[in-house]
């Protein structure tokens, strides 16, 4: 793994002037390609709804320059003034979350804070925060040891907070992402492979507990069951899969062309804009756009893990660790329930799908991963001092 | 284990999730892919099926009796409707229509996934308010289709017959049929389906963004071919309300006989009849009717059950003419006298009251038949004590006298009894067509039994073989030598005992010997024309079989058949008939059954005598005595046939 090693670079003062350019690169190209799948999925259902075509594609806009904007901004900022603010950050997240269950449902879930033009959806949110509380806990203990089963249980409750009130709203795909983080961070943190079976074991015992509990909706229990078999269902919830998948097919190697997508243009695919994206994007540009999607985010997390091997400490690279998980474990779920791989979650796909909560929270990841980047120990071997 | 190597475990497994992604995308794409370009294309377009028209239905005369008129009906496209609007379209519609939601959910389940389905027929009202109220649904849409009219209503409904929606078997065997289409069930609309059907119109429509766009292709729906009957709608008129009214009239009869007390025969009310009316040149049907009747225009907009029930339970769907099974009584009388003449069969020895020299038979009322062991099995003839005399054929024949049909019958068992000979009349039945179906191009025909030695004795066996087949034979004939004995072949000298018959084999036959013994296999459609006005169609006179007759014994038949209506059992139905009486000729007929509550009255009929055209058969199932209640309305109809001032029906002579 050469590619994840620290990167000699010159000694200087302050932060680096070069932002990590192949990170910041494929976010733009794949933001920038977004807005054009946005456009071809939402072009006719604008026309229909008395909206200009571009309607959707230009709210994007807006959101992903505001993305950038706090890209930057979290570029410049000092990622360790994070970890002195982790507290309170995490606070402001449960008292979001908190009040997000005060709002009326939309589509049967409170995930929504109604700011007039903006939605707010403080779960995106979460997720940012409590990677970086986990990174300030977990970083507590030196690098180089296994990790203390006293640490992880007090990660766990950090995280099964907002977890669990995210359950309450309900929103099943954050939910998942949550565990899924937590593993790869403490993984990172230097818990050992005895550990992670231990706690995999844990996690296989208590959704077998959510089932029996009841706790989760109905409709949730059925988008699982229709995951391993859409045809019990081809009207409802696997009408999305079959569909889908049948798109997807269409667009064989070289695709329909940009615009092409019958299935596309047929607005067969509800939710194509967001959650469904990657439909439109392999119909119309085939297997070659889709592999090259899958190897931009393969890019990015590739650059992440890079940060993080980089990072000046241990909290820095914890979180970097944390954002990588994040987008890697959305793009696989996202672009998995496209093809039948993953059950149908609700998950976006990152940089692409429409959505402004979601593209500012990764706006914020990878501006203080950059920051991170920025930062970095000229000296390879000053690592993880903190 | 160093960071960088945890990291480098973190990269492995996401390097492999991706990696189960591109496998995946490329399985879907690639090697799945082709399959799903045709699934995608299909539904960038949609084919909308069009219903044909069927064909119009004439008369002979080229009167218009069946048709179609354009209905709007509602139909839903589940191309459509969003998976989550369908249960409240359901209820939309179910308000709207007044139906059942459970009864469109099914009709929606059925139709499929992207299916089209026919909801209801409605009103222009109802249209409008469609159109109204369910424009925010997707997929509803309100369009014409063609609806069957039928312009005569209860009349002619047996040879018409009517439609209903092609059961699972109908769409198994023709998998191109539309679900939502109407399908020939009964008479001609089910014989000639596949002429009056039509070829359905398809439209396909180009999509974009699940919306119409454009026509993409039609293909105009062809409508079914025109068909013509060789029925009469004039005729058909006249002998429906003949029958109508000799239904009343021989209900009035058993008013009467009840009000003198006697109630042996009156116990029932006549509700059932038939009338046949056969071109006895061609065979062509000039006019068919069975009562009770049905409108076929009730299946139109669908049949509620207890409707169809009703209908069912009064046998209103039962052609009678081609689907009644009667004993043909004194009508068959008629193959006895040509077995006598053509085969000039001896006549029995040493019975009192027949002069087997001269062939002549004391009709008083009593035969007495001498049995094997001496002694002497008395029969009764029909008349009572009355005395006709010493009747030749020809006398006979005209009043009907059983008793020397019987001796014509017990000379043939006498001296052909097990010989190939012994089965002339049954011989002379099949040749006219007895025992087996027409092949008229009708549903529901009845094929009839002509009993001999052989059926008889086939039966016997079927029933010593297997205790559980049907009583066929009495526990007598089992137990005897023989099942088959000589008072059967007497009894059916006279039409009656195993025999049973149609009353269109009765008519088929008195054609084939008013023609001189051509067997012609009756038709009721004698052309289809195409909408481009070609011949689809066209029937020929068919001969079923010939047999021959000498000319002198049909003149003779002829003759005598004329002297049934002038001085025989017909006289009194025949009065006043017109100054053409001496050109019709007939045969009563009183047919006994066991389990009927009254006799079942027959009338054969033909005309002109000097060339016979029309043969007239009618049948009332219970109407009583043949000359009372049957010969008046063969009497009404022959007036119409004969151009004559027509008489309303009154009681004939209660006579055989």
């Amino acid at each position: 793994m050469a590619m994840i090693t620290p990167t000699r670079t010159p000694v200087g003062e302050g932060p680096r002037r070069r932002a990590d350019v192949v990170l910041v690169a494929s976010v733009l190209a794949l933001s920038a390609f977004g807005l054009l799948m946005i456009y071809s999925a939402t072009r006719l259902i604008n026309e229909r709804r008395g909206e200009v075509a571009s309607f959707s594609m230009e709210r994007q806009l807006i959101f992903v320059v505001v993305g950038i904007i706090v890209m930057v901004v979290f570029s410049l900022i000092d990622y360790r003034e994070l970890r002195n603010f982790a507290v309170h950050l995490y606070v402001v997240m449960l008292a979001g979350l908190v009040v997000v269950l005060l709002f009326p449902p939309v589509n049967g879930a409170r995930s929504w804070i109604q700011l007039g033009f903006f939605r707010l959806q403080p779960a995106e949110f979460s997720k940012v925060i409590t990677i970086v509380a986990l990174a300030a806990l977990l970083s507590t203990q030196r690098q180089g040891a296994t990790l203390l089963w006293k640490l992880i249980f007090r990660s766990a409750i950090l995280l099964g907070v907002p977890a669990a009130l995210i359950v309450i709203e309900p929103d099943l795909g954050t939910t998942l992402v949550f565990p899924f983080i937590w593993l790869v961070m403490v993984f990172a943190a230097g818990a050992s492979f005895k550990q992670i079976g231990w706690l995999l074991g844990a996690g296989a015992l208590s959704i077998l507990g959510f089932f029996r509990l009841g706790l989760l909706e109905q409709h949730q229990i059925d988008r699982i069951a229709v995951f391993f078999d859409p045809s019990l269902d081809p009207q409802g919830i696997g009408f999305q899969l079959i569909q889908s998948k049948r798109a997807i097919g269409a667009g064989q190697l070289f695709g329909l062309g940009l615009f092409e997508g019958t299935q596309t243009n047929l607005a067969y695919i509800p939710e194509q804009e967001n959650d469904f994206i990657f439909t439109a994007i392999a119909e119309q540009l085939g297997f070659v756009g889709g592999l090259l999607i899958l190897v931009a985010f393969l890019v990015i997390v590739w650059r992440l893990l890079a940060i993080s091997a980089n990072s000046r400490d241990r909290f820095g690279a914890l979180v970097a660790v944390g954002f990588a998980a994040m987008i890697g474990f959305h793009v696989f779920v996202n672009i998995g329930m496209t093809m039948g791989l993953a059950p149908v979650t609700g998950l976006p796909l990152p940089f692409i799908s429409q959505g402004g909560s979601f593209y500012l929270t990764m706006g914020m990841a990878i501006g203080i991963s950059n920051s991170i980047w920025l930062r970095r120990s000229p000296v390879p071997g000053e690592m993880y001092s903190g | 284990m160093k960071y960088t190597t945890r990291l480098g475990v973190v990269f492995t497994l996401f390097i492999s999730l991706f990696s189960v992604l591109i496998l995946r995308l490329w399985f879907v794409q690639i090697a799945e892919g082709a399959e799903a370009v045709t699934l995608a294309a299909r539904e960038s377009s949609i084919d909308v099926i069009v219903p044909a028209p069927r064909g119009d239905i004439f008369d002979s005369q080229g009167v218009l009796l069946v048709s179609s008129r354009y209905v709007p009906a509602i139909w839903v496209d589940r191309h459509f409707v969003q998976p989550d609007q369908k249960d409240q379209l359901i209820q939309a519609l179910s308000a709207l229509l007044n139906q059942p939601a459970n009864d469109i959910a099914t009709l929606y389940e059925e139709a499929g996934p992207n299916g089209r389905f026919q909801v209801a027929v409605i009103d222009t009202v109802k249209a409008y308010q469609v159109a109204e109220q369910l424009r925010d649904y997707p997929g509803v849409s309100v369009e014409k289709i063609p609806e069957r009219v039928y312009l005569l209503g209860e009349s002619l409904a047996h040879v018409i017959g009517h439609l209903g929606r092609p059961t699972a078997e109908d769409i198994s065997a023709s998998p191109e049929l539309d679900p939502d289409t109407r399908i020939g069930k009964l008479g001609v609309e089910r014989v000639y389906e596949a002429f009056l059907h039509g070829t359905p119109g398809v439209v396909t429509y180009g999509l974009d963004a699940g919306e119409i766009t454009s026509t993409v292709r039609t293909t105009a729906a062809l409508p079914g071919d025109q068909v013509y009957l060789t029925l009469d709608s004039d005729l058909q008129r006249v002998v429906e309300q003949g029958l109508r009214e000799g239904i009343a009239n021989a209900n009035q009869i058993k008013a009467g006989l009840r009000a003198r007390g006697d109630v042996s025969g009156a116990r029932n009310e006549v509700v059932r009849g038939a009338a046949v009316v056969l071109d006895i040149q061609t065979g062509a049907v000039l006019a068919m009717a069975s009562a009770p009747s049905f409108d076929p225009g009730l299946f139109v907009g669908g049949l509620d059950q207890t409707t169809f029930d009703d209908l069912q339970a009064s046998n209103a769907f039962l052609n009678l003419a081609v689907g009644g099974l009667y004993p043909p009584a004194s009508t068959f009388k008629v193959v006895t006298y040509m077995t006598l003449l053509e085969e000039n069969t001896p006549f029995p020895a040493e019975t009192e009251g027949v002069d087997a020299a001269n062939k002549v038979v004391h009709c008083d009322g009593e035969l007495q038949v001498p049995l094997t062991d001496g002694s002497a099995q008395v029969l009764r003839d029909w008349y009572g004590n009355r005395d006709f005399g010493w009747l030749n054929y020809h006398d006979a024949l005209t009043n009907s006298c059983n008793l020397y049909f019987y001796a014509v019958a017990l000379g043939i068992w006498q001296n052909y009894k097990g010989t190939p000979q012994e089965n002339l009349i049954q011989d002379q039945a099949r040749a006219l067509g007895f025992g087996d179906r027409t092949g008229i191009d009708l549903t529901g025909e009845a094929s009839g039994i002509v009993p001999d030695r052989a059926l008889y004795e086939s039966w016997r066996e079927l029933m010593l073989a297997d205790e559980d087949a049907p009583k066929l034979l009495t526990e007598e004939r089992l137990a005897a030598a023989t099942p088959w004995f000589g008072g059967d072949l007497m009894n059916l000298a006279i039409g009656q005992g195993g025999i049973v018959a149609t009353p269109l084999q009765v008519a088929a036959a008195y054609a084939a010997l008013a023609n001189g013994g051509t067997l012609y296999r009756p038709y009721v459609v004698s052309r289809a024309v195409s909408v481009d006005g070609s011949l689809s169609y066209a029937a020929t006179p068919i001969v079923i079989q010939e047999v021959r007759l000498d000319p002198a014994d049909v003149a003779s038949l002829l003759t005598d058949l004329n002297r049934v209506v002038t001085v025989g059992t017909a006289r009194q139905a025949f009065e006043g008939f017109g100054s053409s009486l001496s050109q019709v000729g007939g045969k009563t007929g009183t047919g006994q059954s066991v389990k009927a509550k009254d006799n079942h009255a027959w009338f054969a009929g033909v005309a002109p005598i000097d060339n016979p055209r029309y043969a007239v058969v009618v049948l009332l199932d219970e109407g009583g005595s043949g000359g009372a209640a049957a010969a008046p309305i063969g009497r009404y109809i022959l007036q119409y046939l004969m151009g004559e001032e027509l008489d309303p029906i009154t009681a004939g002579q209660l006579a055989d």
